[in-house]
């Protein structure tokens, strides 16, 4: 790991007497993204702050009426979007401590003398680096009930895995820890790697057990970057739309970005939805806020 | 673990290869899956047991690149007879090719291929080279509140698309920027900036001052030094952050589903929309799949020693 | 044969843009769904091109995401489209929303009222209803009807048991009664056959166009069109009865079939799934089509089936097409309407495969035996109803959908619970855009 602490120049050192001065180099070299960013990223969110206070349509020409908090009442109040929710929870548990036991279990396999080791690790880093959207068309094709591989493969008849109303999230899930699990692993390898060797050497002439090296050793020297990757996976996979938009359509598998995509997109109601949109963005913040206080904490170990 | 030679411990490791083996090849049985889908006779793609070996054939794509409809009655013989090669396929499918007088009707997939081309590359252009000078600013300037701003910079990132797409339609549309290129290269071009802050960061903090120190008491000025130092020395992190940057935009759903159509719209939101009517022919859509993911499959090899860094924003490096 | 092929393709290509850069006046597009129709339409504007100069490009989109596409563009005021083809649940939308020219004089002029089945004429062009207003020319007549298997219906042994159990001839289904007997006579789930299939997709308007079949046969409605009322008709004792016969429907059909519109509907008939299988009309070609349906030989249609008091409608489907306000070649597209609705057009449309919804073509005998399925559909034709048309329409959808799906796949609750909801639901959506202050 690179120490995170550089020395500086000062900005007016002295090649501040050539040229521009590092001041204005610096103005120059970082003003212009931050200005980016203001514009394209904060600027439309206190624009949409705004509107979550009207009963704006952008479908039609007539004027926004300010109608203070009642978007986010009538959203808090409203059992479906709860739902919504309540699905997206559910999603996101699944799918992340799949990826977790499935990367890291793959993981401890790899973490060892293996021919072809760089090869298949590669190989198996493939599938994060697809189109989400592309992913969940083709398995569409895996898991159709009829000619899908997948039901043929495990002998599960004509299950219908995207229809039926219960298993469509996990089928949706299973295709998120399919792409994904691969990130956990890669994540769960750096962080054996660095797990001195003779912490193990000295477990086995103690006789330790498996089991004991692992809780005692391997987990908590491995956990905190193994945090990170679930936090990381914890945010994304509740942003999800891509996957389960084009895999699934029913209401049991309505994950909240589909819920705001369809009332911003499909409804039009366009004040209502950027109500929602800040109840989500909230969230994400948060959880963001942690992310990078863990990634942080390991990147100045 | 590797220390310890005992039996048990060979063993082990066997154990281990085998089942590595096997889930790596779990793990790439969809991607061959949808691959050879794209290479079998229509007939084949949906039988039941699943056909795993095949006479391949190129139909697939032809169909991809043409536009075509559905036959209502059988062809006649002889213009049947008088079809160049690859126009007999289409119609051995139960469809036939559309026509402007003699010109073959092309499908939209190739100008959405173009379209997603274009829209990548641009943006990945725009975002990692804005994305170096910050860095090396970062990098090598005192900053008031630098954490607080890496911080800002890092959040836009993590913005969900559709919350971000609400506001940015609004605007779009008030300048009529809805459904153009350039529409979206912004767009990719804020999304990826933040990613390549952070990577290109990392980078620039490897480069050890010490070499633009010694052009600067040479007499560069300190613009010369990053031109002519800095930047071939952090020519290996620029080249890895744009392939990320390029995969992210080439990958990217849900603004182009959104603030696109028929002129900007990319290749993501367009091969799901083949799914066409009445029955669905999978091996178009394995075929126009396939040479989507081609390239992605490329730059992952390309990439195989800095995933690990990509993935965590600069922030572990192996 | 990889670089044989890729010449090939390599020479149409080139062909292609030297055709462009050659013939041309304008470009015009014009935006529809994907499906086979538009396709029949891509190749009637060739030679509309090869007439007049004007190339137009047929641009197309899936039916689950179609309604947000064009939706998007209209109110990003965009000009990426010239004409669109859209549902006729759109019309308030786009004709309030100012996206539609007016047509009204257009339609006047050339008497399109007398021309086009009534049924087209007041579904997929006025707004509002009996207003004389014209948004739209009316281009894809659609409604539901049902594919069957005729070798299963016609088999002696079936026919035999069927009389046996039912004490009647075993024939396409006359009411809704007799549909649910031959539903629930075919449900054999230790053969991999199933009874029926229907729509139940909860997304946009599956479910609302699979349960309408049953509630207009049945004699119901989803509420009075001018004053908006939906209380005690959309949940009436009639509405209620239909909805539960649609679930009784449910019961035979594939295993899980709760999330079905009308490519599963297709795929209940090409897997020999199912003895019957509801879809629009306008699905039913790759269904004939021997290279995309293996039972293609033996796969007939019927229409929607009467209710228990005689009522006989089914669901419309169908589009109308529209001028957008924001295109910049108005006067292009409309030159192009003009040909369109040439009574040598129209006729030439039907040949290639589009549903005219001209009257005179209709009526013809070339167009009634043209197909299996066009007799059933020009019987159809003539007694369809549709959804609210209103601007808020997406908003009542997905009310229906939250209401309905859960009882008709989800075993939640009972039919008048759910209706009960939907009234409240629709009322409370139509108080908030002020229908009810007029």
């Amino acid at each position: 790991m690179a120490t995170a602490v550089m020395t500086r120049l000062d900005p007016q050192s002295r090649a501040a007497a050539r040229g521009w001065s590092d001041l204005s180099i610096r103005n120059l070299f970082i003003l212009p993204t931050i200005a980016f960013l203001i514009v394209f990223n904060i600027f439309p969110l206190i624009y949409s702050l705004g509107y979550s206070f009207t009963d704006y349509r952008a479908s039609t020409n007539a004027p926004a009426n300010f109608i203070g908090l009642a978007n986010y009442r009538d959203l808090l109040n409203d059992d479906f979007i709860w739902n919504n929710f309540i699905v997206t929870a559910k999603y996101v548990l699944v799918s992340v401590s799949g990826q977790v036991i499935v990367g890291f279990g793959i993981a401890l396999l790899l973490n060892r003398a293996i021919p072809f080791k760089g090869l298949i690790t590669t190989l198996l880093l493939l599938p994060m680096m697809m189109s989400m959207a592309v992913v969940g068309l083709f398995w569409k094709l895996l898991y159709d009930p009829s000619w899908g591989i997948i039901n043929y493969v495990f002998r599960l008849g004509d299950f219908a895995w995207l229809s039926n109303r219960d298993a469509a999230l996990y089928a949706v899930a299973i295709t998120d820890i399919w792409m994904w699990s691969p990130f956990v692993m890669l994540l769960s390898l750096a962080g054996l790697s660095a797990v001195p060797k003779h912490l193990y050497e000295a477990a086995a002439i103690d006789r330790a057990g498996t089991w004991y090296t692992f809780t005692r050793i391997t987990l908590p020297l491995v956990a905190p970057i193994l945090l990170i990757a679930i936090i990381f996976r914890t945010m994304e996979a509740f942003k999800t739309f891509d996957l389960a938009y084009i895999m699934s359509s029913q209401d049991t598998t309505e994950l909240i970005s589909i819920k705001l995509y369809k009332m911003a997109f499909q409804e039009w109601q366009t004040g209502k939805s950027s109500a929602l949109a800040y109840i989500v963005l909230i969230m994400v913040l948060a959880i963001t806020n942690i992310y990078v206080k863990y990634l942080n904490r390991v990147k100045e170990r | 673990m590797a220390a310890v030679k005992s039996s048990g411990a060979l063993v082990g490791n066997r154990l281990a290869i085998t089942a590595i083996l096997v889930i790596t090849i779990v793990f790439l049985a969809p991607i061959y899956w949808i691959a050879s889908t794209a290479f079998k006779p229509r007939a084949l793609a949906t039988t039941v047991p699943p056909t795993v070996f095949f006479q391949p054939e190129i139909t697939p794509f032809i169909k991809l690149f043409v536009k075509r409809v559905q036959l209502t009655k059988p062809v006649d013989p002889a213009v049947y007879e008088a079809a160049p090669w690859w126009e007999k396929r289409i119609f051995d499918n139960g469809e036939r090719v559309l026509r402007t007088g003699p010109n073959v009707q092309l499908s939209a997939y190739p100008s959405r291929f173009m379209n997603s081309l274009i829209i990548a590359i641009t943006s990945t252009v725009l975002a990692v080279g804005m994305g170096t000078f910050t860095a090396y600013g970062f990098s090598r300037f005192k900053i008031k509140g630098e954490q607080d701003l890496l911080f800002f910079i890092l959040s836009t990132r993590m913005l969900p698309p559709v919350v971000v797409a609400i506001p940015m339609f609004l605007m779009y549309r008030a300048v009529g920027m809805t459904d153009t290129h350039i529409g979206l290269i912004v767009l990719y071009t804020a999304f990826n900036l933040s990613f390549s802050v952070w990577l290109m960061k990392g980078f620039m903090d490897e480069i050890p001052k010490e070499y633009e120190e010694a052009a600067l008491v040479d007499g560069y000025t300190r613009m010369q030094a990053f031109f002519k130092i800095v930047l071939p020395e952090a020519a290996t992190g620029i080249a890895a952050t744009a392939v990320f940057c390029f995969i992210t935009a080439w990958n990217e759903y849900a603004f182009a589903l959104i603030m696109t159509n028929r002129r900007a719209q990319t290749a993501p939101p367009f091969i799901p929309s083949q799914l066409g009517s009445g029955v669905i022919d999978w091996t178009v859509i394995a075929a126009g799949t396939f040479l989507f993911l081609l390239p992605v499959a490329i730059f992952t090899f390309a990439l195989r020693g800095h995933l690990l860094r990509g993935v965590t924003f600069g922030a572990i490096r192996k | 044969m990889l670089r044989k092929s890729l010449a090939g393709l390599l020479a149409g290509v080139g062909m292609t843009l030297a055709g462009a850069a050659t013939a041309h006046a304008e470009d015009l597009t014009i935006f529809w769904a994907e499906w086979d129709p538009a396709n029949y339409l891509q190749e009637l504007v060739n030679e509309y091109a090869a007439e007049s100069g004007d190339t137009i490009t047929v641009e197309t989109t899936p039916w689950s995401d179609f309604q947000t596409k064009a939706f998007t563009e209209f109110n990003a005021k965009g000009d990426a489209y010239d004409m669109v083809v859209g549902d006729s649940q759109w019309l308030g939308a786009g004709s309030t929303g100012g996206h539609y020219v007016d047509l009204t004089e257009f339609f006047k002029k050339n008497k399109l009222d007398e021309v086009m089945a009534p049924a087209t004429v007041k579904y997929y062009a006025e707004y509002p209803g009996n207003s004389g207003k014209y948004w739209a020319v009316p281009l894809e007549g659609d409604a539901v009807g049902w594919a069957y298997r005729k070798d299963w219906f016609e088999d002696p042994k079936e026919k035999e048991a069927f009389k046996a159990k039912y004490g009647y001839e075993l024939d396409v289904p006359k009411d809704f009664k007799q549909l649910r007997d031959i539903a629930e006579f075919f449900y054999r789930p230790d053969e991999k056959r199933y009874g029926i299939a229907i729509y139940t997709q909860t997304t946009y308007d599956a479910l609302a166009m699979g349960f309408e079949n049953a509630l207009f046969s049945y004699g119901g409605e989803l509420g009075d069109y001018t004053t908006y009322k939906v209380k005690d008709i959309i949940n009436s004792p009639v509405a209620i009865e239909a909805l539960e016969a649609y679930k009784e429907l449910y019961k035979f059909t594939p295993p899980n079939w709760g999330n079905t519109f009308f490519q599963e509907d297709n795929q209940a008939i090409t897997e020999g799934l199912a003895a019957m299988s509801m879809n629009y009309f306008a699905f039913f070609p790759s269904l004939l089509n021997e290279a995309t349906n293996p039972n293609a030989k033996v796969t007939g249609f019927f229409a929607n089936p009467a209710g228990p008091r005689g009522d006989q409608f089914a669901a419309l489907g169908g589009q109308g097409i529209s001028i957008v306000s924001y295109s910049k070649k108005q006067d292009a597209s409309m030159k192009f309407l003009e040909w369109f609705i040439k009574d040598s057009t129209q006729k030439r449309w039907a040949e290639l495969g589009g549903y005219t919804a001209s009257q005179a073509v209709l009526k013809s005998p070339e167009f009634q035996n043209a197909t299996p399925y066009n007799k059933a559909f020009y019987e159809t034709m003539f007694k369809v109803k549709d959804f609210w048309a209103v601007p808020e329409y997406a908003e009542l959808l997905t009310q229906l959908n939250n209401r309905l799906g859960p009882y008709v796949v989800g075993d939640k609750g009972t039919a008048k619970e759910a209706l009960d909801g939907l009234a409240d639901d629709w009322t409370a959506t139509f108080t908030k855009y002020g229908r009810y202050t007029n």
